[in-house]
Parts: C-alpha cells; sequence; structure tokens
C-alpha cells in the first residue's frame, strides 16, 4: 500500500508554508517602518493609550509620519481617541488603508471592525464556552493581519499601543520581527515602586526589547486658578521607580482634564495645547524617545 | 493529509467540501480508478483550529484576502450593522474569493482542509447564490477589488430582497462601481 510520502503533493504541510508565508508578509510590510515602539504599562488604566496618541502627534508635529496600531484587540481605544472612529476601511491596492488622523497619523485597531461602542469583540467559534479557548489565538491572528495587511506605508515611527497585562506580550513579541523600544507608563500610586518596577521589567523581558525609558503620568495637577502645578503625591518616588527599573525617567506628563477631554472628543490634544505644561512635557518625551532610537 | 482509495492503491482526488453546518465540514474525496467516494467530517474544534490560524487552500495560487481572519471570523461586524444602508461603504471588504465548491484543478493531493475552512464560513455568510453568469462576471473583477465589490453587490441584492444574483443584478451595479 502507498505510503503518505508516496502520493505528491505536500498534503497537510500546506498550512506550515502558509504561516511561514505569513510571516514573511509582516516582516516584509515592517521593512518599511523605520522604528517600532511599543507602549506599556505594568497597570491598566495609567494612560498608556493617551501616552502613545500624544507622542505619536508630537512626532508628528515635527514632520515625521508616524502609524499607531491598537495591540489592546479587547479594549481598543485608540481609534476614538485620534479621531477616527467609525471611518470606514477601503480596500487599497496592497492590503486595506489605515484612515488617518489629524497630522496624518494612520490608525488600524480593532475598533474599525466593530459596529458601535457597545458591541464586545466575539469571535465566532463552536460554542460560547470555547469562544473563550480560541480567543488567544485569534487575537493574536487579528494583531497578525494588522501588522501586515495594513497599508502602512513607509514610516519614520510605528507606535503599538499595549493592552494592560502582560499575557499578550509573548504573542507580539512572536509576531514582530523587531521592535526597537520600550515606552514604559505608569503613575503615582501607593503602590510600592518596586511592585511597578518588577511588573514592567517582567513586560519588558517578554518583549525582548530594549527599555527606551519611564513616562510618570498624572504626576500632578495644574491649578485651574493660578496655573501652578502641585504635587499629587509625595516628591520623588517615579524617580524610585525608574531607578529601580535601571531607566531613565523621560518625564512627567501632569494630570490635565484637557487630555481627557481631547480624548474622548476624538482631537490631538498637541494640536491645540502644544504650550501647556502637559503639551511642553510631552514634547520633551518624544523628543527624548526619538534620541533613544 | 492525503487519501487512498485501498482497492486501487491510488490517491483520492478532491472533489467537493460542504459546510460549514454547525461548524462540522464535509470534505469528499473521490478515487479515481474505481470512483469510490469517501468523505472527511470535521469536528467543530477541528475547522477552529484551522480558521484561527487564518490559512487557505491551495495558499500559492490565491493571494490571501488582507484582514480575512478578522473579517470572517467577528461575530458582530461593521459591515454587517451597515448591510441596510447604501452599498457603496467600501467597509465591506470581507467575502471569499473563489466559490468554495470550485475546487476543481486544485492540487488533489494538497490538504483540503485549511483554506477551503475559511473561504467556506466566508462564503456561509451572505447566504446569496450567485449564477455562473453572474459569478463569471465578479472573476474578471481585479482580485484585490473583488471581495468588496461582491459584498457591495451583496448588500445591494439583500437591500432589494434578493435571493440569488444574476446578470441582471450586476447590470444595476455596473455603473456604481465599474465592472
Ligand atoms: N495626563 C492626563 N491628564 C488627565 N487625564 C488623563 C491623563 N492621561 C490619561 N488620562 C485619562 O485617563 C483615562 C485612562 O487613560 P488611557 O485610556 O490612556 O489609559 P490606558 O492605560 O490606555 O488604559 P487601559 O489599560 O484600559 O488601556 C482616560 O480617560 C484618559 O483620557
Ligand atoms: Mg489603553
Ligand atoms: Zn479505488
Amino acid at each position: 500500500m502507498k505510503r503518505y510520502q508516496d502520493i505528491a503533493g505536500d498534503g497537510g504541510s500546506n498550512i506550515v508554508a502558509q504561516v511561514a508565508e505569513q510571516a514573511g508578509r509582516v516582516k516584509s510590510r515592517m521593512a518599511a517602518v523605520r522604528r517600532i515602539i511599543a507602549v506599556m504599562s505594568g497597570k491598566g488604566g495609567v494612560g498608556k493609550s493617551s501616552v502613545t496618541v500624544n507622542l505619536a502627534a508630537a512626532l508628528a508635529l515635527e514632520g515625521a509620519a508616524v502609524g499607531i496600531l491598537d495591540a489592546d484587540i479587547n479594549g481598543p481605544s485608540i481609534a476614538k481617541m485620534a479621531g477616527v472612529r467609525g471611518r470606514p476601511l477601503l480596500q487599497g491596492d496592497n492590503g486595506v488603508v489605515p484612515p488617518a488622523a489629524a497630522l496624518g497619523i494612520k490608525v488600524m485597531s480593532m475598533d474599525l471592525f466593530l459596529p458601535d461602542d457597545q458591541t464586545p469583540v466575539l469571535w465566532q467559534a463552536p460554542g460560547q464556552k470555547d469562544a473563550y479557548t480560541w480567543r488567544g489565538m485569534m487575537e493574536a491572528a487579528a494583531l497578525r493581519e494588522f501588522l501586515a495587511d495594513t497599508e502602512w506605508g513607509a514610516l519614520d515611527f510605528l507606535f503599538i499601543d499595549l493592552p494592560p497585562g502582560s499575557d499578550k506580550l509573548p504573542n507580539l513579541a512572536d509576531l514582530l520581527p523587531r521592535l526597537d523600544g520600550v515606552v514604559a507608563v505608569s503613575i503615582p500610586s501607593g503602590v510600592s515602586r518596586l511592585v511597578v518596577a518588577r511588573s514592567i521589567t517582567v513586560a519588558v523581558e517578554l518583549l525582548n526589547a530594549p527599555l527606551i525609558g519611564l513616562v510618570e503620568n498624572m504626576a500632578a495637577y495644574v491649578c485651574a486658578h493660578c496655573g501652578r502645578e502641585e504635587e499629587m503625591f509625595p516628591p520623588a518616588r517615579q524617580e524610585n521607580t525608574a531607578e529601580e527599573l535601571k531607566a531613565p525617567l523621560l518625564g512627567k506628563i501632569p494630570f490635565d482634564p484637557r487630555i481627557a477631554r481631547a480624548g474622548d472628543e476624538g482631537r490631538l490634544f498637541l494640536n491645540d495645547h502644544a504650550h501647556t505644561p502637559a503639551g511642553r512635557a510631552i514634547r520633551q518625551i518624544a523628543g527624548k524617545v526619538k534620541a533613544f532610537l | 493529509m492525503k487519501f487512498l482509495c485501498v482497492e486501487c492503491d491510488a490517491p483520492m482526488k478532491l472533489q467537493e467540501t460542504r459546510g460549514p453546518d454547525e461548524g462540522s465540514m464535509a470534505v469528499i474525496f473521490g478515487c479515481p480508478r474505481c470512483g469510490k467516494g469517501v468523505a472527511m467530517l470535521t469536528n467543530p474544534m477541528e475547522t477552529q483550529m484551522v480558521r484561527s490560524l487564518g490559512v487557505k487552500i491551495g495558499g500559492a495560487g490565491t493571494a490571501a484576502e488582507p484582514m480575512g481572519m478578522v473579517k470572517s471570523s467577528l461575530a458582530y461586524r461593521r459591515e454587517e450593522a451597515a448591510a441596510a444602508s447604501p452599498p457603496e461603504i467600501s467597509a465591506s471588504i470581507a467575502g471569499e474569493e473563489k466559490s468554495v465548491n470550485s475546487i476543481e484543478g486544485r492540487d488533489s493531493s494538497g490538504c483540503p482542509f485549511s483554506g477551503a475552512v475559511s473561504e467556506a464560513f466566508a462564503k456561509q455568510e451572505s447566504g446569496l447564490s450567485w449564477t455562473s453568469e453572474a459569478r463569471a462576471r465578479l472573476e474578471r473583477i481585479p482580485a484585490f477589488v473583488r471581495p468588496m465589490v461582491q459584498k457591495s453587490i451583496e448588500a445591494h441584492a439583500r437591500e432589494k430582497g434578493l435571493s440569488e444574483i444574476d446578470g441582471a443584478v450586476m447590470d444595476e451595479m455596473k455603473d456604481r462601481v465599474g465592472m
């Protein structure tokens, strides 16, 4: 009786070849991107997405070609913050055209595929119980498609806004042909600086890329009456986190309600408020990121 | 996976895929010598496994559709919500490139399963059939815009309450999509 090898053709290995081909597509797409930067944090809700959009805007303001990949598949927020939510996805010659936000920032996000705010990301699966099982694989496949099938074109910087937590990071590290640097975001909080530093260290190890430095977000607030900056927490705490990380403190962004409002309205904060304390801090941090790379 | 007719000691040829039906697919092979047939039936897990890899049958031949996995696997998508609105929405980029059942001519000893899955799921969603004339006209449209055009046409047909797309529907859409 004939054996598997006796029958011509590659049989099931077809799948292996295709998976390899997928990796090749990511690689060739990323070849036109000069620098890939991931923005992460140890905890959720500290302002990763806001920092991502604002750093992207700062570099775009200087004339750089910038893109943002929203890697937060289940909690996408970049499309809204950048004001491209609801824009149509056009099919280009060579992939899907990412909608351009103000300053020409190209955005790809799961959000662009969802019908509305209320719709959660649900994958078709044999059953609801199974949907959970498949989630990880579907998310990884979605990320790969976002990287490979988006017409990013030639970019100076591609920012990747990461989901909170570290469980998805190995996926991303596997998918990316390279990652040029990681920006960590944290807020002053009661949590010990050691805990924050450790969770960031773990994440950076998983991503297998150099840590550019730490951004301290919502570090102070600007008094609405007199414009003075006030520390929200006892000073010097973040320097310590940065020390613990053996990474530079890139800068502190004060709490400014206009950042939140701009995000809600899908307007770029820097476009209107480049010369506020927060605006200056963001531009300085962007300058340091650029210098690092 | 390959199939061999034991009696004839001959490799079987892929004839047809059916489904997905509640997550299962049937992949049918026939022996070119004696004509016997056999069907491989997949369980939903096996179907899903291949699907989540985002791979396609005969990978070398047909270009993979951009964002194919995302678009064919999300439970609720934008284009579904938009199906009732005018068909020129370019967001409607999901869709298959070839009829799943027209697999003659493909390498019969290749694994029949992988891409047939993604394609079949994409196909299933439209729930519309195409006449062979309409299908042939669609095939003449460049591959990279074809899925988009197809979705537009299907949205148009749905809007008009049609279940089949024929030459007349194509004519109506002609000016709008420039076929
Ligand atoms: N410096 C700031 N001043 C005022 N509000 C801010 C500032 N930074 C972020 N915010 C607001 O805080 C909220 C959380 O920010 P953001 O969504 O960027 O956090 P995140 O770390 O991306 O969250 P998640 O972990 O859920 O992805 C948002 O409403 C945002 O507008
Ligand atoms: Mg976020
Ligand atoms: Zn036989």
